[in-house]
């Protein structure tokens, strides 16, 4: 019992720091795109990376930070009938609906990592006046269902527990 | 399997799918596999892959977290009390004056956020206590609040409105521009409302009596509006100047912000850290049901499922009108349920067609759409706002007091969404005037 609620303790204190390294992301949007402007405008130099280098970021910043929204409850859901649910009822609804999310991580892994690793072979570039390598961000479509998968796993753990009428702090 | 069938198989699990209490997200895209399999086979599962990146590489959406860091710093930047001690000064010996206010600084918290959750809480600190405390009526104080804090979701810059934008292939800009009118119009017609019935029930809104507050006082606590207005000018002047694209907007937006939070003295770590992690679940939360949404849409277009819907309607060969008025309960009863951000990336790829087909006008279909989230925002028993008001209620005030107060405002609301599909003119005029300078 305690290695499973360590292994729930750990995704998601792995899950928290990833998504707290991605929060910063948005600053480095900012910067880029306000210099983008600034230098367009003020001095009639555009470049021709900032745009797109913001836009590289913005897919990793979201999608990793999907899993430990997964644990803090926070994608949104209708909860009309839900929330009515004694909590053990609700234990047993969540480990339906977390091995739920589990299918669909297997899917998406399954289906991004072929793609991920052609583009690596083949040097796949965007194919704009910049040109960079696009690898980095098609390989972090598995990786973040990657950790949502871990996550999902760490719910029903956690689901279980509160059907067996125990409650745990992660 | 006819186009029909699969429509209806879809949207049936969709709502039985949702009551589990599972995330919309997965919801979409659990079905989205299981369809795809059923109708193409396991091969066309790559399609996930597909709209997942298609969702990562858009620079349109990339302008959401910009604009909701720039709300959330500003917000944290002691903007808000300054502007409600400003508006207390100035609106309360008007009948009604507090209830006013509050519409007021609703607008302005609008156009400085676009989120409503932001203006609903705040007022719910501030405005709710302060009303209560000077007798007014309970329903008529929640009603406001809950109200006008979904004005964010017209009065540009609006996170809605690029999901919207985005969905419906217009430009950003010009939505930004349709809003404004609208906006101003329903705040207009909740301080109406509010006014006459202080002058018909002066018991519901007691002035206030004591002494005039001093003209330099009054003067001095306008300067807590100076530097908001000017971020939210140079936000939306430089859209429309031609200087920068909403999404660039949005970021010197962000630096705006972070400038007036530092002549406030509150650019601290500890805001910064709340600020961007506000801002990462906000937007982490849109995008992942914009992955779902795009991949379940997708499905339903490939199949045909949105040209047999339309070839059904024109086959229908009922008024246009009536065609739109359909669209518009239907909107209105999926707002009872579900998610408006859902309610967009689902329900625009499907109706747009139509919508082109009977030559409505997108922009303007898309500001009676966002009035119609609107009234999904304040009615039961899917409603962001009353997840909101419900959080600062006093102890006192049940929720059945809140379902009673937002009726008169919904009343509102349908009022202005009959107004705008009569006179369409109010929605399309200023965005007509901005059409050659908008860089898309």
């Amino acid at each position: 019992m305690d290695v499973l609620l360590g292994y729930c303790r750990f995704i998601t204190a792995l899950n928290r720091w990833v998504a707290t390294l991605v929060s910063a992301f948005v600053f480095i949007m900012v910067a880029v795109i306000s210099y983008e402007v600034v230098s367009r405008y003020f001095f009639d130099a555009p470049t021709t990376w900032a745009m797109e280098l913001a836009t590289l970021l913005f897919g990793p910043y979201f999608l990793l930070a999907g899993p430990y929204l997964l644990h803090t409850a926070g994608h949104v859901n209708v909860d009309i009938l839900y929330r009515k649910l004694p909590n053990r009822w609700a234990g047993f609804v969540d480990c339906i609906t977390y091995s739920l999310i589990v299918v669909v991580t297997l899917v998406f892994i399954d289906q991004s990592l072929p793609v991920a690793l052609n583009a690596f072979n083949s040097g796949e570039t965007s194919f704009t006046s910049w040109n960079p390598p696009i690898w980095p961000v098609k390989a972090l479509i598995p990786v973040a269902f990657f950790l949502l998968l871990l996550q999902a796993l760490a719910e029903i753990i956690l689901a279980v527990q509160r059907v067996q009428g125990q409650k745990v702090d992660v | 399997m006819s186009s029909t069938l699969v429509l209806s198989m879809m949207f049936i699990s969709l709502l039985i799918l949702l009551l589990s209490g599972m995330p919309l997200a997965f919801v979409l895209a659990l079905l989205a596999i299981l369809f795809t399999i059923v109708l193409w086979g396991a091969d066309a599962l790559v399609l996930t892959v597909l709209q997942t990146f298609d969702a990562m590489s858009s620079d349109i959406l990339l302008a959401i977290p910009l604009y909701v860091l720039m709300a959330s710093v500003l917000q944290r930047s002691g903007i808000i009390e300054a502007l409600y001690r400003a508006m207390e000064l100035w609106f309360r010996r008007l009948p009604g004056g507090l209830a006013v206010g509050t519409v007021a600084i609703c607008t302005v918290m609008a156009a400085m956020t676009g989120i409503v959750g932001a203006a609903v809480a705040a007022m719910g600190i501030l405005a709710l206590p302060s009303m209560l405390q000077r007798g007014y009526d309970q329903r008529l104080a929640l009603g406001t609040i809950c109200a006008g804090g979904t004005l964010g979701i017209l009065i540009p810059p609006s996170i809605i409105t690029i999901v919207y934008a985005s969905t419906a292939q217009v430009s950003v800009g010009k939505m930004f521009a349709a809003g404004i009118v609208p906006g101003m119009f329903l705040a207009g017609l909740y301080i109406l409302y509010i006014v006459s019935r202080a002058l018909i029930q002066p018991k519901l809104a007691p002035r206030q009596t004591g002494e005039k507050a001093k003209l330099s006082e009054m003067l001095g606590s306008l300067k807590s509006l100076v530097l908001p207005v000017l971020i939210v000018f140079s936000v939306l002047g430089s859209i429309y100047a031609g200087i920068a694209t909403p999404t660039e907007a949005a970021a010197v937006g962000v630096v705006g912000a972070l400038v007036s939070a530092a002549f406030q003295r509150q650019l601290t770590v500890k805001n910064l850290t709340a600020a961007s992690m506000d801002t990462l679940r906000v937007t982490t939360m849109i995008m992942w049901i914009t992955i779902g949404a795009k991949i379940f849409v997708s499905i339903f277009t490939g199949t045909g499922g949105a040209d047999s819907l339309l070839q059904f309607i024109q086959d229908l060969e009922m008024n246009r009108w009536l065609v739109l008025i359909s669209m518009m309960v239907v909107l209105i009863f999926l707002g009872l349920f579900l998610d408006e951000i859902g309610i967009i990336l689902l329900c625009v790829p499907v109706f747009l067609p139509i919508i082109t087909a009977f030559q409505f006008d997108p922009i303007w279909f898309g500001v009676l759409f966002l009035i119609t989230a609107q009234m999904g925002y304040i009615t039961p028993p899917f409603g962001y706002t009353l997840f909101y008001i419900k959080g600062v209620l006093p102890p006192n005030i049940g929720m059945g007091t809140v379902y009673r107060a937002i009726v008169p405002f919904l009343i509102l609301q349908l009022i202005a969404l009959i107004v705008f599909m009569l006179y369409p003119d109010i929605v399309t005029w200023l965005p007509e005037q901005l059409t050659q300078k908008v860089r898309s």
